[in-house]
């Protein structure tokens, strides 16, 4: 069993990570993967393995507080979580095969366009949100992916409808193969999608990738479980720590201006983008 | 006819509220009670200083040791709860729609289901 110290470390940043998780969207394994490698000294595999256990429980608890509040855009999700649940299992299969440093210069690229795409995106008035000139798309029309949400931080409801939900779904393919690749929750890929691509109001966004992410986790996860690769000191601090975090993180998210989350977003890819410039150089250590 | 429509609108923001509160217990209730068995593995840690394991164990060896009420055990069981949670969260969104009578969205999170379950088949296979 790991020391003390570590076990305490490793709650105190998954506590951190469920803040930030269920603020952004994400399951903060871009955190816990690096902390876990990094300053505690955890083999890259043990780590992606506890990783995916802290996407499920920032899915869990802060999607339970998202759908309860009805933010999440519940058909959607489940209509990427097709693409989602391939991709992972498709990750998990090619990890073998996949030369790493194309791959992580190709995201970094990808990662940092969409970090000042989203920078440069303007404020989320009521008009931009609601309004569309061209019809919506068959398939958002057939499977209503369309929907509406209320907005805690100004009090108001707002519907919205789902563009270019094909490409949305492409997009979802290629979040869970990362997921399946690198024991991540894919939300850093998932909420651009829908917010950039697919024009879902930033709250939605993060709500529905918080909902999308344990479903693709687990996809990937019970083969780490079974492969003793699952070390349960670690994860049950995970567990606990990113469980305590979303009651924090789902507060602050949905008392926050939409423009801001969208903000700290777009920080948070930039970071990650030049992790991932990294990680092409220096393998093995971050991610 | 309005008071039709007004009764029809009911129903299904009825239907929706329904969902969202169902997949709200399952979610809450899978990391609740998976939280409470890591915790109880914890304390009887504390109490037996019978030491955890390195790795996550099968479950039939969840079994054994729960039953001698070992916290390695416990904490494998916990951790196997938390990771079927969105299982259970799509299963009972699949029976949701279905008796909604939503087929299209019975296929769709059945298919979702189907490639979680090949997940977990490839797991223990």
């Amino acid at each position: 069993m790991p020391a003390l110290e570590v076990l305490a470390l490793l709650a105190a940043a998954s506590f951190l990570a469920g803040v930030a998780g269920s603020f952004l969207g994400i399951g903060g394994g871009v955190f816990l993967i690096p902390f876990m490698t990094l300053v505690l000294g955890v083999p890259l595999h043990v780590a992606i393995a506890v990783s995916l256990v802290g996407v499920i429980a920032t899915s869990s608890g802060a999607a339970s507080v998202y759908v309860r509040d009805r933010l999440t855009n519940l058909r959607l999700g489940m209509f990427l979580e097709i693409a989602t649940t391939v991709g992972a299992l498709t990750g998990a299969f090619v990890a073998v095969y996949v030369d790493a440093r194309a791959l992580f210069v190709t995201f970094a690229i990808v990662v940092f366009y969409a970090a000042v795409h989203m920078a440069r995106t303007k404020e989320e008035t009521a008009k931009e949100r609601a309004y569309r000139t061209a019809p919506e798309p068959r398939v958002a029309r057939r499977l209503g992916l369309g929907s509406v949400y209320y907005d805690q931080e100004d009090g108001a409801v707002y519907r919205y409808r789902v563009d270019r939900p094909w490409a949305g779904f492409g997009v979802s393919a290629v979040a869970g193969a990362m997921s399946g690749l690198l024991g991540l929750g894919g939300g850093f890929v998932k909420v651009p999608a829908m917010n950039q691509l697919m024009r879902v109001p930033m709250k939605s966004a993060v709500a529905t990738s918080n909902f999308m992410i344990g479903v693709t986790a687990a996809a990937s996860a019970f083969v780490y479980y079974s492969r003793n690769l699952l070390d349960p000191a670690l994860a049950s601090m995970v567990v606990i720590g990113v469980f305590t975090g979303t009651h924090i993180g789902t507060r602050l998210m949905m008392r926050s201006r939409p423009q801001r989350v969208r903000l700290v977003f777009a920080g948070f890819l930039a970071v990650l983008a030049i992790l991932m410039g990294l990680r092409a150089f220096f393998p093995g250590v971050i991610l | 006819m309005e008071r039709r429509l007004a009764a029809l609108r009911r129903a299904v923001v009825a239907e929706v509220e329904d969902m969202n509160r169902l997949i709200f217990h399952v979610l809450r209730g899978g990391i609740v009670l998976s939280v409470a068995f890591i915790l109880f593995a914890f304390v009887l840690d504390a109490v037996s200083g019978a030491g955890l394991p390195a790795a996550t164990l099968l479950p039939r060896d969840i079994v054994r040791e729960v039953s001698r009420f070992n916290p390695s055990g416990f904490l494998s069981l916990g951790i196997l709860v938390l990771l079927l949670t969105p299982v259970a969260r799509v299963l009972l969104s699949l029976i949701s729609y279905a008796k909604e009578r939503d087929l299209t969205y019975v296929g769709i999170t059945g298919v979702v289901l189907a490639n979680l379950l090949i997940g977990i088949l490839l797991g223990v296979g």
